[in-house]
Protein backbone atom coordinates (compact mmCIF):
# COMPACT_ATOMS: atom_id res chain seq x y z
CA UNK A 1 0.00 0.00 0.00
CA UNK A 2 1.73 3.31 -1.27
CA UNK A 3 1.54 6.87 1.03
CA UNK A 4 -0.35 9.52 -1.00
CA UNK A 5 1.26 12.71 -0.15
CA UNK A 6 -0.13 16.82 -1.08
CA UNK A 7 1.96 18.99 -1.93
CA UNK A 8 0.88 22.38 -1.06
CA UNK A 9 1.69 25.65 0.05
CA UNK A 10 -1.29 28.49 -0.24
CA UNK A 11 0.67 31.10 -1.89
CA UNK A 12 0.82 30.66 -5.66
CA UNK A 13 4.33 30.61 -7.16
CA UNK A 14 6.70 29.05 -4.27
CA UNK A 15 7.22 25.87 -6.53
CA UNK A 16 4.75 23.48 -5.65
CA UNK A 17 4.26 22.12 -9.75
CA UNK A 18 8.28 21.75 -9.88
CA UNK A 19 8.78 20.37 -6.17
CA UNK A 20 6.22 17.65 -7.40
CA UNK A 21 7.85 16.94 -10.49
CA UNK A 22 11.03 16.98 -8.89
CA UNK A 23 10.19 14.32 -6.05
CA UNK A 24 8.23 12.33 -7.89
CA UNK A 25 11.08 11.79 -10.44
CA UNK A 26 13.80 11.34 -7.62
CA UNK A 27 11.51 8.66 -6.47
CA UNK A 28 11.03 7.05 -9.71
CA UNK A 29 15.27 7.20 -10.09
CA UNK A 30 15.18 5.55 -6.76
CA UNK A 31 13.30 2.51 -8.39
CA UNK A 32 9.74 3.50 -6.84
CA UNK A 33 6.57 3.39 -8.46
CA UNK A 34 5.36 7.01 -8.30
CA UNK A 35 2.05 8.52 -9.36
CA UNK A 36 1.69 11.96 -9.53
CA UNK A 37 -1.92 13.83 -9.68
CA UNK A 38 -2.57 17.28 -10.98
CA UNK A 39 -5.28 18.95 -9.67
CA UNK A 40 -4.75 22.21 -10.44
CA UNK A 41 -7.91 22.19 -12.71
CA UNK A 42 -8.22 25.19 -15.07
CA UNK A 43 -4.78 25.63 -14.83
CA UNK A 44 -2.65 22.61 -15.23
CA UNK A 45 0.96 23.15 -15.40
CA UNK A 46 2.42 19.63 -14.11
CA UNK A 47 2.24 17.75 -17.59
CA UNK A 48 4.06 20.35 -19.13
CA UNK A 49 6.83 20.41 -16.79
CA UNK A 50 7.42 16.39 -17.28
CA UNK A 51 7.29 17.11 -21.37
CA UNK A 52 3.88 15.35 -21.48
CA UNK A 53 1.57 17.71 -22.16
CA UNK A 54 0.72 16.12 -25.63
CA UNK A 55 0.08 12.84 -24.52
CA UNK A 56 -3.03 13.33 -22.85
CA UNK A 57 -6.16 11.77 -24.09
CA UNK A 58 -8.66 11.69 -20.83
CA UNK A 59 -8.17 13.70 -17.55
CA UNK A 60 -9.11 13.76 -13.59
CA UNK A 61 -12.50 15.10 -14.45
CA UNK A 62 -13.28 12.67 -16.95
CA UNK A 63 -12.50 9.72 -14.36
CA UNK A 64 -14.56 11.28 -12.14
CA UNK A 65 -17.43 11.75 -13.87
CA UNK A 66 -17.04 7.65 -15.09
CA UNK A 67 -16.51 9.05 -18.95
CA UNK A 68 -13.05 7.16 -18.46
CA UNK A 69 -11.44 4.20 -16.29
CA UNK A 70 -8.48 5.45 -14.20
CA UNK A 71 -5.87 3.86 -16.10
CA UNK A 72 -6.70 5.26 -19.63
CA UNK A 73 -6.33 8.65 -17.90
CA UNK A 74 -3.20 7.78 -16.31
CA UNK A 75 0.38 9.02 -18.82
CA UNK A 76 3.29 6.92 -18.73
CA UNK A 77 6.49 8.60 -18.25
CA UNK A 78 8.50 6.74 -21.15
CA UNK A 79 12.00 7.98 -19.68
CA UNK A 80 11.46 5.78 -16.61
CA UNK A 81 10.12 2.73 -17.65
CA UNK A 82 6.95 1.75 -16.23
CA UNK A 83 8.21 4.17 -12.61
CA UNK A 84 6.06 7.52 -13.37
CA UNK A 85 2.91 7.58 -14.26
CA UNK A 86 0.55 11.37 -14.55
CA UNK A 87 -3.14 12.09 -13.72
CA UNK A 88 -3.48 15.28 -15.34
CA UNK A 89 -5.72 17.76 -14.77
CA UNK A 90 -8.71 19.31 -16.65
CA UNK A 91 -8.03 22.25 -18.29
CA UNK A 92 -11.53 23.22 -19.68
CA UNK A 93 -13.46 23.17 -16.01
CA UNK A 94 -12.99 25.28 -13.23
CA UNK A 95 -11.89 23.62 -9.40
CA UNK A 96 -15.43 22.92 -8.65
CA UNK A 97 -15.93 20.45 -11.06
CA UNK A 98 -14.54 18.17 -7.88
CA UNK A 99 -15.65 17.27 -4.54
CA UNK A 100 -13.38 16.09 -1.98
CA UNK A 101 -15.27 12.09 -1.78
CA UNK A 102 -14.27 12.12 -5.76
CA UNK A 103 -10.58 12.50 -5.36
CA UNK A 104 -10.51 10.30 -2.13
CA UNK A 105 -12.21 7.59 -3.99
CA UNK A 106 -9.51 8.21 -7.19
CA UNK A 107 -6.52 8.48 -4.55
CA UNK A 108 -7.88 5.69 -2.68
CA UNK A 109 -8.08 2.80 -6.35
CA UNK A 110 -4.25 4.66 -6.71
CA UNK A 111 -2.56 3.90 -3.46
CA UNK A 112 -2.29 0.25 -3.83
CA UNK A 113 -0.88 -0.15 -7.31
CA UNK A 114 2.23 2.84 -6.33
CA UNK A 115 4.47 2.93 -4.02
CA UNK A 116 3.93 6.98 -3.53
CA UNK A 117 0.66 8.94 -4.94
CA UNK A 118 1.91 12.91 -4.83
CA UNK A 119 -1.13 15.04 -4.98
CA UNK A 120 -0.12 18.60 -6.96
CA UNK A 121 -2.69 21.21 -4.87
CA UNK A 122 -3.42 24.29 -6.41
CA UNK A 123 -2.75 27.86 -4.93
CA UNK A 124 -5.21 29.29 -3.00
CA UNK A 125 -7.27 27.48 0.33
CA UNK A 126 -10.83 27.04 -1.26
CA UNK A 127 -12.30 24.09 -2.89
CA UNK A 128 -9.18 22.83 -4.87
CA UNK A 129 -7.44 22.64 -1.83
CA UNK A 130 -10.18 20.76 0.12
CA UNK A 131 -10.31 18.43 -2.68
CA UNK A 132 -5.97 18.34 -2.89
CA UNK A 133 -6.27 17.30 0.79
CA UNK A 134 -8.80 15.19 1.20
CA UNK A 135 -7.41 11.81 0.17
CA UNK A 136 -4.30 12.43 1.53
CA UNK A 137 -2.00 10.67 4.56
CA UNK A 138 0.82 13.33 4.48
CA UNK A 139 1.35 17.01 3.67
CA UNK A 140 4.61 18.92 2.38
CA UNK A 141 4.16 22.71 2.64
CA UNK A 142 6.54 24.45 0.95
CA UNK A 143 7.39 28.11 1.60
CA UNK A 144 10.07 30.45 0.01
CA UNK A 145 12.63 32.60 2.40
CA UNK A 146 9.65 35.68 1.96
CA UNK A 147 7.31 36.90 4.88
CA UNK A 148 4.08 36.44 2.46
CA UNK A 149 5.16 32.46 1.53
CA UNK A 150 5.43 32.00 5.09
CA UNK A 151 2.48 33.22 6.60
CA UNK A 152 0.24 31.91 3.72
CA UNK A 153 2.36 29.01 4.42
CA UNK A 154 1.38 28.98 8.47
CA UNK A 155 -2.21 29.60 7.28
CA UNK A 156 -2.11 26.57 5.77
CA UNK A 157 -0.46 24.22 8.10
CA UNK A 158 -3.13 26.00 10.71
CA UNK A 159 -5.93 24.22 8.30
CA UNK A 160 -4.28 20.84 8.35
CA UNK A 161 -4.17 20.75 12.22
CA UNK A 162 -8.05 21.57 12.22
CA UNK A 163 -8.32 18.54 9.45
CA UNK A 164 -5.70 15.93 10.50
CA UNK A 165 -3.86 13.73 8.12
CA UNK A 166 -2.39 10.51 9.24
CA UNK A 167 1.33 12.09 9.58
CA UNK A 168 1.97 15.13 10.78
CA UNK A 169 2.60 17.90 7.74
CA UNK A 170 7.19 18.76 7.04
CA UNK A 171 8.19 22.24 5.88
CA UNK A 172 10.18 22.29 2.53
CA UNK A 173 12.07 25.32 1.81
CA UNK A 174 12.52 26.57 -1.44
CA UNK A 175 14.35 29.11 -3.65
CA UNK A 176 16.78 30.10 -0.86
CA UNK A 177 19.54 31.74 -2.60
CA UNK A 178 22.63 30.98 -0.74
CA UNK A 179 24.31 34.63 -0.79
CA UNK A 180 21.32 36.88 0.38
CA UNK A 181 21.04 34.40 3.70
CA UNK A 182 24.84 34.30 4.11
CA UNK A 183 24.82 37.66 4.44
CA UNK A 184 21.51 38.44 6.17
CA UNK A 185 19.41 40.02 3.90
CA UNK A 186 16.87 36.88 3.73
CA UNK A 187 14.88 34.77 6.24
CA UNK A 188 16.88 32.28 7.68
CA UNK A 189 16.02 28.72 7.74
CA UNK A 190 16.04 28.05 11.25
CA UNK A 191 13.67 31.22 11.83
CA UNK A 192 10.88 29.84 9.33
CA UNK A 193 11.01 26.34 10.76
CA UNK A 194 10.98 27.29 14.34
CA UNK A 195 7.93 30.22 13.08
CA UNK A 196 5.77 27.35 11.15
CA UNK A 197 6.69 24.72 14.32
CA UNK A 198 6.51 21.57 12.12
CA UNK A 199 9.28 19.37 10.85
CA UNK A 200 11.80 20.36 8.15
CA UNK A 201 11.54 18.44 4.95
CA UNK A 202 14.25 19.95 3.29
CA UNK A 203 15.86 23.14 1.56
CA UNK A 204 16.39 23.66 -2.39
CA UNK A 205 18.91 26.04 -3.55
CA UNK A 206 17.33 28.17 -6.19
CA UNK A 207 19.39 27.85 -9.51
CA UNK A 208 18.35 29.17 -12.94
CA UNK A 209 18.60 25.54 -14.26
CA UNK A 210 15.63 24.88 -12.42
CA UNK A 211 13.54 27.66 -14.95
CA UNK A 212 15.98 26.10 -18.50
CA UNK A 213 14.97 22.76 -17.87
CA UNK A 214 11.18 23.12 -16.54
CA UNK A 215 10.89 24.66 -20.19
CA UNK A 216 12.24 21.75 -21.31
CA UNK A 217 9.89 19.36 -20.12
CA UNK A 218 12.42 17.52 -18.06
CA UNK A 219 12.89 18.20 -14.52
CA UNK A 220 16.39 19.25 -12.64
CA UNK A 221 16.33 16.11 -10.72
CA UNK A 222 17.33 14.41 -13.86
CA UNK A 223 21.17 16.81 -13.90
CA UNK A 224 22.93 14.86 -11.50
CA UNK A 225 25.50 18.00 -9.90
CA UNK A 226 22.96 20.67 -10.03
CA UNK A 227 22.75 22.03 -6.13
CA UNK A 228 18.81 22.12 -5.98
CA UNK A 229 19.09 19.09 -8.00
CA UNK A 230 20.92 17.54 -5.15
CA UNK A 231 18.34 19.21 -2.75
CA UNK A 232 15.41 17.29 -4.32
CA UNK A 233 17.21 14.17 -4.19
CA UNK A 234 17.96 14.33 -0.59
CA UNK A 235 14.22 15.03 -0.03
CA UNK A 236 13.01 11.69 -1.97
CA UNK A 237 15.43 9.82 0.53
CA UNK A 238 14.47 11.86 3.94
CA UNK A 239 10.68 10.21 2.48
CA UNK A 240 11.96 7.35 2.14
CA UNK A 241 13.39 7.02 5.81
CA UNK A 242 17.23 7.64 4.86
CA UNK A 243 18.95 10.23 7.17
CA UNK A 244 20.37 12.75 4.99
CA UNK A 245 22.15 16.41 6.36
CA UNK A 246 20.93 19.57 5.38
CA UNK A 247 23.39 20.64 2.67
CA UNK A 248 25.49 23.41 3.39
CA UNK A 249 24.21 27.48 2.86
CA UNK A 250 27.65 28.39 2.63
CA UNK A 251 29.03 28.46 -0.88
CA UNK A 252 32.49 26.19 -1.02
CA UNK A 253 35.34 27.65 -1.49
CA UNK A 254 36.68 27.45 -4.87
CA UNK A 255 39.62 25.28 -5.10
CA UNK A 256 40.84 25.54 -8.91
CA UNK A 257 45.05 25.89 -9.35
CA UNK A 258 44.45 29.41 -10.46
CA UNK A 259 42.42 30.47 -7.17
CA UNK A 260 45.48 29.30 -5.38
CA UNK A 261 47.98 31.36 -7.59
CA UNK A 262 45.34 34.40 -6.92
CA UNK A 263 45.18 33.76 -3.18
CA UNK A 264 49.53 33.69 -2.87
CA UNK A 265 48.64 37.27 -4.18
CA UNK A 266 46.05 38.19 -2.26
CA UNK A 267 47.79 37.13 1.40
CA UNK A 268 48.92 39.70 3.94
CA UNK B 1 -50.77 20.67 52.65
CA UNK B 2 -51.09 23.67 50.76
CA UNK B 3 -49.03 23.87 48.05
CA UNK B 4 -48.98 27.68 47.48
CA UNK B 5 -48.00 29.63 50.52
CA UNK B 6 -47.75 32.97 51.46
CA UNK B 7 -44.65 34.23 54.24
CA UNK B 8 -43.67 37.06 55.55
CA UNK B 9 -40.17 38.19 55.77
CA UNK B 10 -38.53 41.25 56.89
CA UNK B 11 -37.98 42.70 53.17
CA UNK B 12 -41.46 41.69 52.02
CA UNK B 13 -43.76 38.41 51.38
CA UNK B 14 -42.40 35.23 49.76
CA UNK B 15 -44.67 32.68 47.69
CA UNK B 16 -43.28 29.60 48.36
CA UNK B 17 -44.73 27.04 46.00
CA UNK B 18 -43.90 23.54 47.51
CA UNK B 19 -42.21 21.10 44.70
CA UNK B 20 -43.68 18.14 46.35
CA UNK B 21 -47.49 19.76 44.89
CA UNK B 22 -48.24 19.00 41.13
CA UNK B 23 -48.37 22.33 39.27
CA UNK B 24 -52.14 21.60 38.49
CA UNK B 25 -52.80 21.79 42.44
CA UNK B 26 -50.18 24.55 43.21
CA UNK B 27 -52.45 26.73 40.15
CA UNK B 28 -55.70 25.40 42.10
CA UNK B 29 -54.43 26.57 45.50
CA UNK B 30 -52.41 30.06 44.48
CA UNK B 31 -56.24 30.91 43.12
CA UNK B 32 -57.66 29.91 46.35
CA UNK B 33 -55.19 31.57 48.67
CA UNK B 34 -55.41 35.14 46.19
CA UNK B 35 -59.42 34.78 46.51
CA UNK B 36 -58.89 35.02 50.28
CA UNK B 37 -56.62 37.52 50.38
CA UNK B 38 -58.57 39.53 48.39
CA UNK B 39 -61.78 39.19 50.39
CA UNK B 40 -60.45 39.75 53.79
CA UNK B 41 -59.15 43.96 53.44
CA UNK B 42 -57.08 43.48 56.90
CA UNK B 43 -54.96 39.86 55.84
CA UNK B 44 -52.27 42.79 54.31
CA UNK B 45 -51.99 46.06 55.59
CA UNK B 46 -50.09 47.50 52.87
CA UNK B 47 -52.10 48.38 49.79
CA UNK B 48 -49.75 47.02 46.94
CA UNK B 49 -48.12 43.61 47.56
CA UNK B 50 -44.74 42.64 46.03
CA UNK B 51 -44.22 38.89 45.77
CA UNK B 52 -41.24 36.81 45.76
CA UNK B 53 -42.46 33.33 44.11
CA UNK B 54 -40.10 30.84 45.50
CA UNK B 55 -40.36 27.58 43.70
CA UNK B 56 -37.49 25.27 45.83
CA UNK B 57 -36.28 22.97 43.90
CA UNK B 58 -37.83 22.80 40.82
CA UNK B 59 -38.04 24.64 37.60
CA UNK B 60 -40.94 26.25 36.10
CA UNK B 61 -40.98 26.21 32.37
CA UNK B 62 -41.60 30.01 30.33
CA UNK B 63 -45.03 28.69 29.74
CA UNK B 64 -45.50 27.61 33.86
CA UNK B 65 -44.33 31.13 35.11
CA UNK B 66 -46.14 32.92 32.58
CA UNK B 67 -49.89 31.50 34.23
CA UNK B 68 -48.58 32.57 37.27
CA UNK B 69 -47.70 35.54 36.17
CA UNK B 70 -51.36 36.08 34.24
CA UNK B 71 -52.80 34.46 37.59
CA UNK B 72 -51.36 37.13 39.71
CA UNK B 73 -51.92 39.66 37.49
CA UNK B 74 -56.07 39.55 37.95
CA UNK B 75 -55.31 40.70 41.57
CA UNK B 76 -54.58 44.00 41.32
CA UNK B 77 -53.20 44.14 45.15
CA UNK B 78 -50.40 41.78 43.94
CA UNK B 79 -47.45 42.27 41.40
CA UNK B 80 -44.16 39.35 41.05
CA UNK B 81 -40.77 40.85 42.03
CA UNK B 82 -39.53 38.00 40.73
CA UNK B 83 -39.12 33.84 40.31
CA UNK B 84 -36.68 32.36 42.09
CA UNK B 85 -35.50 28.76 42.25
CA UNK B 86 -32.74 26.85 44.54
CA UNK B 87 -31.59 24.73 41.38
CA UNK B 88 -30.30 26.23 37.98
CA UNK B 89 -30.04 23.78 34.88
CA UNK B 90 -26.72 22.27 34.02
CA UNK B 91 -26.48 24.29 30.82
CA UNK B 92 -27.24 27.40 33.04
CA UNK B 93 -23.97 25.95 35.08
CA UNK B 94 -21.82 25.22 32.70
CA UNK B 95 -22.34 28.57 31.50
CA UNK B 96 -21.94 30.11 34.76
CA UNK B 97 -18.70 28.07 35.19
CA UNK B 98 -17.11 29.02 31.54
CA UNK B 99 -17.67 32.99 32.79
CA UNK B 100 -16.31 32.79 36.09
CA UNK B 101 -13.10 30.57 36.02
CA UNK B 102 -9.77 31.70 34.31
CA UNK B 103 -9.03 28.84 31.42
CA UNK B 104 -5.77 27.91 30.75
CA UNK B 105 -5.03 27.87 26.99
CA UNK B 106 -1.68 26.76 25.61
CA UNK B 107 -1.62 26.55 22.22
CA UNK B 108 -0.70 28.01 18.63
CA UNK B 109 -2.77 30.11 16.81
CA UNK B 110 -1.75 30.72 13.45
CA UNK B 111 -2.39 33.18 10.78
CA UNK B 112 -6.11 33.37 9.69
CA UNK B 113 -7.64 31.82 13.12
CA UNK B 114 -9.80 32.45 15.75
CA UNK B 115 -9.97 31.39 18.80
CA UNK B 116 -12.97 32.07 20.94
CA UNK B 117 -13.72 31.52 24.50
CA UNK B 118 -15.50 32.59 27.48
CA UNK B 119 -14.16 34.19 30.68
CA UNK B 120 -11.05 34.65 31.78
CA UNK B 121 -7.99 33.22 29.42
CA UNK B 122 -4.48 32.49 30.85
CA UNK B 123 -2.86 32.33 27.50
CA UNK B 124 0.39 30.13 27.49
CA UNK B 125 0.52 29.46 23.92
CA UNK B 126 1.87 31.32 20.70
CA UNK B 127 -0.36 34.03 18.44
CA UNK B 128 1.11 34.08 14.92
CA UNK B 129 1.02 36.93 13.07
CA UNK B 130 -2.51 37.35 11.70
CA UNK B 131 -3.87 34.63 14.68
CA UNK B 132 -6.47 36.16 16.73
CA UNK B 133 -7.83 35.45 20.63
CA UNK B 134 -11.23 36.63 21.20
CA UNK B 135 -12.68 36.53 24.96
CA UNK B 136 -15.58 37.99 27.02
CA UNK B 137 -13.75 38.44 30.31
CA UNK B 138 -9.77 39.07 30.95
CA UNK B 139 -6.54 37.84 29.22
CA UNK B 140 -3.91 37.18 30.97
CA UNK B 141 -1.08 36.43 29.09
CA UNK B 142 2.08 34.71 29.12
CA UNK B 143 3.11 33.32 26.10
CA UNK B 144 4.09 34.97 22.66
CA UNK B 145 1.72 37.58 20.71
CA UNK B 146 2.25 38.44 17.48
CA UNK B 147 -1.44 38.68 16.52
CA UNK B 148 -4.67 39.89 17.96
CA UNK B 149 -5.98 40.23 21.41
CA UNK B 150 -9.41 40.74 22.15
CA UNK B 151 -10.92 41.03 25.72
CA UNK B 152 -14.36 41.81 26.88
CA UNK B 153 -15.86 41.14 23.84
CA UNK B 154 -18.13 42.55 22.51
CA UNK B 155 -18.92 45.59 24.63
CA UNK B 156 -17.43 45.02 28.88
CA UNK B 157 -15.06 47.88 28.60
CA UNK B 158 -13.90 46.71 32.41
CA UNK B 159 -11.99 44.21 30.92
CA UNK B 160 -8.34 44.11 30.64
CA UNK B 161 -5.13 42.57 28.59
CA UNK B 162 -1.87 41.71 30.76
CA UNK B 163 1.21 40.75 29.34
CA UNK B 164 3.93 41.19 26.97
CA UNK B 165 2.42 43.29 23.93
CA UNK B 166 5.01 44.11 22.52
CA UNK B 167 5.08 42.19 19.36
CA UNK B 168 1.14 42.17 19.02
CA UNK B 169 -0.30 43.81 15.66
CA UNK B 170 -3.45 45.06 17.88
CA UNK B 171 -4.80 44.97 21.12
CA UNK B 172 -8.78 45.50 21.05
CA UNK B 173 -10.60 45.73 24.28
CA UNK B 174 -14.93 45.76 23.77
CA UNK B 175 -15.30 48.34 21.03
CA UNK B 176 -11.31 49.71 21.47
CA UNK B 177 -8.45 49.14 19.55
CA UNK B 178 -5.04 50.00 19.23
CA UNK B 179 -2.72 49.16 16.48
CA UNK B 180 0.24 48.38 17.99
CA UNK B 181 3.45 50.50 16.68
CA UNK B 182 7.10 48.78 16.70
CA UNK B 183 8.60 50.90 19.19
CA UNK B 184 4.70 51.98 21.49
CA UNK B 185 4.82 49.48 23.72
CA UNK B 186 8.24 48.65 26.38
CA UNK B 187 9.24 44.98 26.24
CA UNK B 188 8.09 44.00 29.51
CA UNK B 189 5.05 41.13 30.56
CA UNK B 190 3.63 43.36 33.17
CA UNK B 191 2.06 45.91 30.78
CA UNK B 192 -1.57 46.34 30.90
CA UNK B 193 -3.96 47.79 28.52
CA UNK B 194 -7.45 48.85 29.55
CA UNK B 195 -10.01 51.42 28.60
CA UNK B 196 -9.41 54.17 30.66
CA UNK B 197 -12.25 56.99 31.48
CA UNK B 198 -12.61 58.45 28.21
CA UNK B 199 -12.90 54.93 26.68
CA UNK B 200 -9.79 55.61 25.10
CA UNK B 201 -7.65 51.90 25.16
CA UNK B 202 -4.37 53.12 27.41
CA UNK B 203 -1.35 51.02 28.97
CA UNK B 204 -0.06 50.74 32.14
CA UNK B 205 2.10 49.00 34.20
CA UNK B 206 0.94 45.75 36.99
CA UNK B 207 1.92 48.13 40.00
CA UNK B 208 -1.03 50.26 38.77
CA UNK B 209 -3.33 47.28 38.91
CA UNK B 210 -5.04 48.72 42.03
CA UNK B 211 -5.40 52.37 40.41
CA UNK B 212 -6.61 50.90 37.08
CA UNK B 213 -9.01 48.34 37.67
CA UNK B 214 -9.97 48.64 41.72
CA UNK B 215 -12.32 45.95 41.35
CA UNK B 216 -10.34 43.08 39.77
CA UNK B 217 -7.41 44.10 42.20
CA UNK B 218 -9.97 43.42 45.55
CA UNK B 219 -11.40 40.69 43.86
CA UNK B 220 -7.50 38.93 43.39
CA UNK B 221 -7.30 39.58 47.17
CA UNK B 222 -5.30 43.03 47.28
CA UNK B 223 -5.87 45.16 50.13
Amino acid sequence: MGKAIVITSGKGGVGKTTTSANIGTALALMGKRVCLMDLDIGLRNLDVVLGLDNRIIYDIVDVAEGRAKLPQALVKDKRFDDKLYLLPAAQNTDKNALQPEQVKEIVDELKPEYDYVLIDCPAGIEQGFMNAVAGADAAIVVTTPEISAVRDADRVVGLLEQHPLTEAPRLLINRIRRNMMQDGSMMDIDEITHHLGIELLGIIFDDDAVITTSNQGEPIVMQTDNPASQGYRNVARRLEGETVPLMKIEAEAPTGFWHKVSGWFHRG
Amino acid sequence: MQAAVLRGTQNGYDLVLKQTASFEQILVDLKALLEKLKTDPKALETTKVSLDVLTEDRLLTADEKAQIEEMVGNYPRFEIHKIAANVITIDDAIQLRERENVHLLSKVIRNGQEVVMQGDVLFLGTIHEGGKLRTTGNIFSMGDVSGILQAGYPDDESKLIMGNLQTAQQVRIAEQFDIIESEQLADSRQTIAYVNDLHVLSYGKLAQLKKINPKLYNQIGGI
